[in-house]
């Protein structure tokens, strides 16, 4: 069995999934759905007693989901607690960068702090929507290269860590 | 057979690109495309025998480059140059500069671009020919008074028009005479920016309109036919969405008297090729001439489906001067036809549009499913060009059936990573007043407003599906900690592709 978190339409939905002997089977809160590949992309499912063919394709950290031709993007959370972005850097962990382009609401550590993983570093609005940026690795604020308000893209890290060694 | 021509250049791309090709493949005559920077692994670059790169993404720089059009012509040898629809299509300076090189402009004359593209004119040339107009304004004016004695003699509501208009810029609904004013001077300046021309005029709104239009095909022997009608009805922002033939309005009496009138405007503007007369019907069978679109329309395919002909095969011959096929001197409609289009926009969320790649790309197979598409997996769908992906196409013995059968074939239809509007057309042919038959060009407004795609009630099972997705995908780079194999096949990674391109004609 494995845990899995998506977020649609700005909620945390948990699910777990179990291998199957041709797919898996997923259940999120009290319901449970069978889904066998039936070609590229496509699974088929039941829905109340009705057969239905659902395509789902993941990139980056986003699901694109076709249900009865309903479309619904779900994104998966990456590490650093952001849903949906590719940012630039996502190998560089001493580095925070905008998850896309857009304008830094709000600032959350000072110069010096000592973070730990997780911790909520920068709000970032794109979009129109806030999107919280968190600490992917235990360290000392060493550099805070915007201010509220500013515009910002992808390519610069909005705040800088000095790791911690351990 | 004889080759009509030696080769022909496609002036167009995407879809419509692709489907003159097809009918090039058809008549044994090699094609040419064309594209800009940003088509460079596009569908309709591939499908096409040579291909010449024309410039930049931005229209202007390339697909409407007129002199990088000809010199791809002159440079590959085509002696014949196809527009499509959109980009030169309708511009008469275009067609005047391909015979200028010797190049056969597959498409009626300068002359009569020229005219019917100009609407005003047109109205003038058609009413003297006896074709029935909406009643308004002759031609343009500037003076208000003659605006407002022009508007009580027709009655209220009316609308103001961009003489050199289309697609619904320039466009103005006034239901009382305070609102003339103001509303002339809006039509103006929004026409003046579209079009660099603020001519407007004046006519009468036809309350519970539809909007029916009549295929014409003209030789250049003096043959001028119809080819039937399509009701167009369906529209968001005065752009079609679905379209369909026959009519339910339209029995075989005011089909004969409209495809009559349909042949009578073509020939008072010497008109040769394919062309598309397009009237609006009222609710009591009267009918009025609206405008002349002097290409091929992106509906033709209905049309194709229901008389088994090729429009475009067609347009060829005649522009190589060959006379009408026999095939279209006894046509029939048989059964009925649906088209719907799949633009890059998101039906759901007021249409807004949408771009990105397309990660996921399979179309719906079977009797009587059609698709024209000129998108593939991998590809960018950028604000560059029309938004149109591709063109669902059903036919059915039955519209009941061809309902039916779009339903499903929009269901088949799979295309990930950027929004459509597959829900909004399915619950749209869902509605009653579909069914019915009731489809006026107002039925978006009025009876799908208040919509509910019901997104809520499919939460969990969109979240199972992703988390399946997760998991048992291939493409997923996270996937490998769980050991599985994260090799592409080789379907995946050539992208979708198809043997001749011609499997859904």
């Amino acid at each position: 069995m494995s845990n899995h978190e998506f977020i649609y339409d700005d909620e945390t939905i948990a699910s777990t999934c179990d291998k199957t002997a041709d797919g898996v089977t997923v259940t999120v809160g009290e319901q449970k759905f069978t889904f066998v590949p039936v070609g590229d992309d496509c699974f088929r499912t039941m829905v109340n007693g009705k057969s239905l063919v659902v395509a789902a394709v993941q990139s980056e950290d986003t699901v694109y989901v076709d249900i009865d031709s309903r479309l619904i993007d779900i994104a998966e959370p990456s590490e650093d607690g952001f849903a949906g972005g590719g940012a630039a850097g996502a190998g560089e962990k001493d580095k925070i960068f905008a998850p896309m382009p857009g304008k830094v609401v709000k600032i959350q550590v000072e110069m010096g702090q000592e973070v730990e993983e997780k911790t909520p570093m920068v709000i970032v609005e794109a979009m129109k929507m806030e999107n919280q940026v968190n600490s992917r690795a235990k360290g000392t604020v060493k550099a805070i290269n915007f201010a509220a308000g500013d515009q910002v893209d992808t390519e610069t890290p909005i705040i800088e860590l000095e790791l911690d060694e351990s | 057979m004889e080759k009509l021509f030696n080769k022909i250049l496609v002036a167009n791309r995407s879809e419509i690109a692709i489907r003159v090709m097809n009918a090039c493949r058809v008549l044994g005559i090699p094609s040419v495309a064309v594209y800009s920077d940003a088509d460079l692994n596009s569908r309709h670059r591939l499908a096409a025998d040579e291909s010449v790169h024309i410039g930049a993404p931005p229209p202007r720089e390339s697909y409407l480059d007129i002199d990088k059009l000809i010199a791809a012509a002159k440079e590959t040898g085509a002696d014949a140059i196809h527009p499509g629809y959109g980009f030169l299509a309708e511009n008469p300076g275009f067609a005047r500069k391909c015979k200028d090189n010797g190049i056969t402009f597959i498409g009626p004359e300068p002359e009569a671009i020229e005219l019917l593209g100009n609407k005003v004119a047109s109205r003038i040339k058609m009413a003297d020919a006896g074709v029935p107009l909406i009643p308004g304004m002759k031609g343009s004016e500037t003076d208000l008074e003659v605006y407002k004695k022009t508007a009580e003699e027709a009655g209220f509501p009316v609308m103001i028009k961009a003489a050199a208009g289309g697609g619904g810029k320039g466009m103005r609904i006034v239901h009382e005479a305070s609102e003339l004013e103001g509303a002339i001077e809006a039509a103006r300046r929004e026409a003046l920016n579209a079009f660099n021309d603020d001519t407007v005029y004046l006519e009468k709104y036809i309350v519970n309109p539809r909007h029916i239009e009549f295929q014409v095909m003209a030789d250049t022997h003096g043959n001028t036919i119809h080819v039937f009608e399509r009701e167009c009805s369906i529209q968001r922002r005065h752009q079609k969405i679905i379209e369909e033939t026959p009519s339910v309005a339209v029995d075989p009496d005011l089909r004969a008297r409209m495809g009559a009138d349909a042949v009578k405007v073509a020939q008072a503007a010497d008109y040769t090729n394919a062309g598309t007369v397009e009237f609006l019907l009222d609710e009591n069978g009267g009918y009025y001439f609206l405008e002349m679109n002097t290409r091929i329309q992106v509906e033709h395919p209905i049309t194709e489906m229901v008389t088994g002909t090729d429009l475009v095969v067609e347009q060829i011959r005649i522009a190589a001067g060959l006379g009408l096929s026999d095939q279209f001197k006894n046509l029939t409609q048989r059964g009925h036809a649906i088209e719907c289009r799949i633009y890059a926009e998101d039906g759901d969320n007021n249409f807004m549009p949408s771009t990105g790649k397309i990660h996921h790309y399979s179309e719906p197979s079977g009797p009587g499913i059609r698709v024209d598409s000129g998108v593939q997996v991998g590809q960018e769908i950028t604000i560059d060009y029309d938004p149109i992906m591709a063109k669902l196409i059903v036919h059915a013995p039955s519209r009941d059936l061809a309902i039916e059968k779009m339903i499903d074939a929009l269901n088949q239809y799979k295309l990930l990573g950027v929004k459509t509007s597959k829900r909004f057309m399915i619950d749209s042919m869902l509605h009653p007043a579909f069914a019915e038959g009731k489809t006026y060009t107002d039925f978006i407004e009025k009876h799908m407003a208040d919509r509910d795609a019901n997104y809520g009630d499919f939460k969990e099972l969109a979240v199972a599906a992703a988390t399946a997705a997760s998991v048992m995908t291939k493409k997923t780079t996270a996937a490998s900690s769980e050991g599985e194999a994260t090799q592409p096949t080789v379907w995946s990674s050539i992208g979708a592709w198809q043997i001749g391109e011609s499997i859904h004609e």
